[in-house]
């Protein structure tokens, strides 16, 4: 538990060292949110019904991004070997780097949701957006946990930036269809109370990933290579 | 005679009698007519490649638990069988659709998972030819395996309630035996003839496993003028 | 004792120094470190074991100081401030404690994985290639640095091409070709 902390506090004071990839993720999320309304708008009434699924695909888009950063120092100077040398069990390893960019995912989430309102001519409180930015949590935990195995496996390789994406998406789709589903419901109005089932999927999802893919990390990563 | 020859003769057998009377013999459905008979391969089609998931799902555990290659060569045939008949049942499945439904396609649960479920396991595969050698080959193989298959429930009932349109699957009280014989008969047939490729595929990836380990002959050359 | 483990390109010093390590597992027989199996009781040997490889496994963003609090702490060890300062005194980093790796050059960086290497008083210490990247007072310091470790009860197992720093300080010689031990001589220097 102690190895858990000393590596996320680790993970997340690099990140905050290097805010400029952060910062990077951040923004190709707000470029993706620009690019969907070229592709849908102009029309604001069209806009508003697709901002769920705008939304969701911020979201998977950029968190590729951070996954694949998120390993890269790992591998630079191939500290991940220096990590898996010490006495630290491999789950530590994956549940610290699977927080930590759910964290950094997380960040993105009031920011992307705010601008949405914008960008959309969303007409909505600070209530449904409070609940707008816990499901992006939400679904920003679904990807981290797979996002976080996979990442692992692909930051070995050359092509990383089209394995991952390749190997990740298709995983999601549970994910995607629970988070759009609720946020679409949050937005347009729960008539039929169905806002309390995708939410309960959406975190069985979130529990079954993140489990599973701890019990898999160990045999993801090397013992040496 | 060994038992993959044995498979594919029983499996041949089955499949051709099978097909036989799913042509000739099996009344026509009442509302679809003749475009139905396609059924009597779409089914199998649908069950060996579930199955086949769900071996290479065992394979991956047991590979996972000993460590044992033996289940990385039985794992990547009876992925890349399964993935070949969920091809061509999603392809089958399409040409059904237009015939009764009137389109190509249509995000009805069982086409959305299959289509998924194609991808997740074509993915495996993906990542095999990616890995840097043949320990990390295996191990990935099998993490992504048994990722996919916990996956496919989930995508099943998240579509299913996010639309679903697809036919009442029929128990086969309700089906005329002459319907049932034949779609029974293929199922075999199919199975066996699944098992005999999975097999033989295994046994290619074994030799060619053991043709890796084979030490080159410059390696021997540079230990002896290194002992001289 | 010291070891020198020689041999060319290829005949396998890192390989072996990295099973050692508990990184490669042998692909056949046993390997016993301290008398325990490497299979089975990889954790209990990695407190014990100490690697500086070709690889520095330094973060960039990280300081000197934070990078050997962080290693402390992923063995189980609290660092006194006053330890890490000494440890990086040690290796002429004092000054430079709180500035960030990725500043530093290829020597500095050497230092400061030796520093790491020795945070957690290990019984067996692996070096590949000590001596490359550093200048010549870098050098000296790793032979006393060395000395000063096998003096105090440890055991150096390093791998080097640099017969003239290596000599003095090793007690015992082995020769490496093809993954074969093909010799094994006392050393010459001492």
């Amino acid at each position: 538990m102690s190895s858990l902390l000393a590596l996320l506090s680790k993970d997340l004071l690099l990140e905050w060292r290097e805010r400029a990839r952060s910062l990077s993720v951040l923004l190709f999320a707000v470029v993706t949110l620009l690019l969907f309304s070229f592709a849908l708008g102009p029309d604001v009434e069209t806009l508003r019904e697709a901002t769920p699924g705008v939304l969701v695909l911020a979201l998977l888009l950029s968190s590729t991004l951070a996954l694949n950063e998120s390993f890269r120092l790992e591998r630079e100077d191939r500290a991940l070997e220096g990590l898996v040398m010490r006495p630290v069990s491999l789950t530590a390893l994956f549940y610290a780097k699977a927080s930590a960019n759910a964290l950094l995912l997380t960040f993105l989430g009031p920011v992307v949701v705010a601008l949405a309102v914008v960008f959309y001519s969303l007409e909505i409180d600070v209530a449904t957006m409070t609940r707008l930015v816990g499901l992006w949590c939400l679904g920003a935990a679904g990807l981290a946990a797979p996002g976080t195995l996979y990442a692992a496996m692909t930051s070995r390789l050359k092509s990383q930036d089209v394995a991952l994406p390749l190997l990740l998406f298709p995983l999601v789709v549970p994910v995607l269809l629970a988070s759009v589903k609720a946020m679409g419901l949050v937005l347009t109005g729960d008539a039929m109370n169905q806002l309390r089932s995708w939410l309960t999927l959406l975190l069985a999802f979130d529990i079954i990933y993140w489990s599973v893919c701890g019990l898999l990390f160990r045999f993801a990563v090397e013992e040496g290579e | 005679m060994n038992i993959r020859k044995l498979l594919v003769l029983a499996g041949l057998g089955l499949a051709a009698v099978g097909t036989y009377f799913g042509l000739f013999v099996a009344p026509p459905e009442r509302h679809m007519g003749d475009v139905q008979r396609i059924m009597y391969v779409h089914v199998p089609s649908a069950w060996i490649a579930m199955l086949l998931y769900t071996l290479a799902f065992g394979f991956a555990i047991a590979l996972l638990w000993s460590g044992r290659q033996k289940w990385d060569d039985l794992m990547v045939g009876a992925i890349e069988v399964g993935v070949v008949l969920n091809a061509l049942l999603l392809v089958q499945g399409s040409l059904w659709g237009r015939a009764t439904w009137g389109v190509w396609w249509d995000w009805d649960v069982r086409l959305t998972t299959s289509l998924v479920m194609a991808i997740l396991f074509a993915g495996v595969l993906v990542l095999r030819r990616m890995a840097p050698n043949e320990e990390r080959r295996s191990q990935w193989s099998a993490v992504a395996t048994v990722v996919a298959f916990i996956d496919v429930p989930l995508v099943y009932f998240c579509v299913r309630w996010w639309r679903s349109l697809h036919q009442i699957q029929s128990s086969p009280d309700t089906v005329d035996p002459a319907m049932v014989l034949p779609l029974r008969l293929n199922s075999f047939g199919l199975l066996f003839l699944a098992l005999a490729w999975m097999l033989w595929r295994a046994a290619i990836e074994r030799s060619s496993r053991r043709a890796s380990e084979v030490p080159l002959p410059t390696r021997v050359a540079i230990e002896e003028s290194a002992h001289a | 004792m010291a070891v020198w483990l020689k041999g060319p390109n290829g005949s396998g010093k890192t390989t072996l120094l990295r099973m050692l390590a508990t990184l490669s597992t042998p692909s056949c027989g046993t390997l016993e470190i301290f008398g325990l199996d490497v299979g089975r009781q990889r954790e209990a040997i990695r407190h014990g074991v100490s690697l500086v490889s070709h690889s520095l496994y330094l973060y960039p963003g990280l300081t000197a100081r934070e990078t050997l609090v962080l290693w402390g702490r992923l063995g189980g060890v609290v660092l006194e401030p006053e330890s890490v300062v000494a440890a990086l005194d040690v290796v002429g980093l004092a000054d430079v404690g709180d500035r960030r790796v990725g500043g530093f050059s290829a020597g500095m960086r050497k230092r400061l994985a030796l520093a790491r290497a020795r945070i957690e008083s290990p019984r067996l210490l692996l070096l590949d290639e000590p001596f490359s990247a550093l200048d010549d007072s870098g050098c000296r310091l790793v032979q006393s640095w060395v000395r000063e470790f096998v003096e105090q009860g440890g055991t150096v197992m390093l791998a080097s091409h640099d017969p003239e720093r290596a000599t003095p300080i090793c007690d015992w010689r082995v020769d490496l070709a093809a993954g074969q031990i093909v010799g094994l001589d006392r050393g010459a220097g001492r």
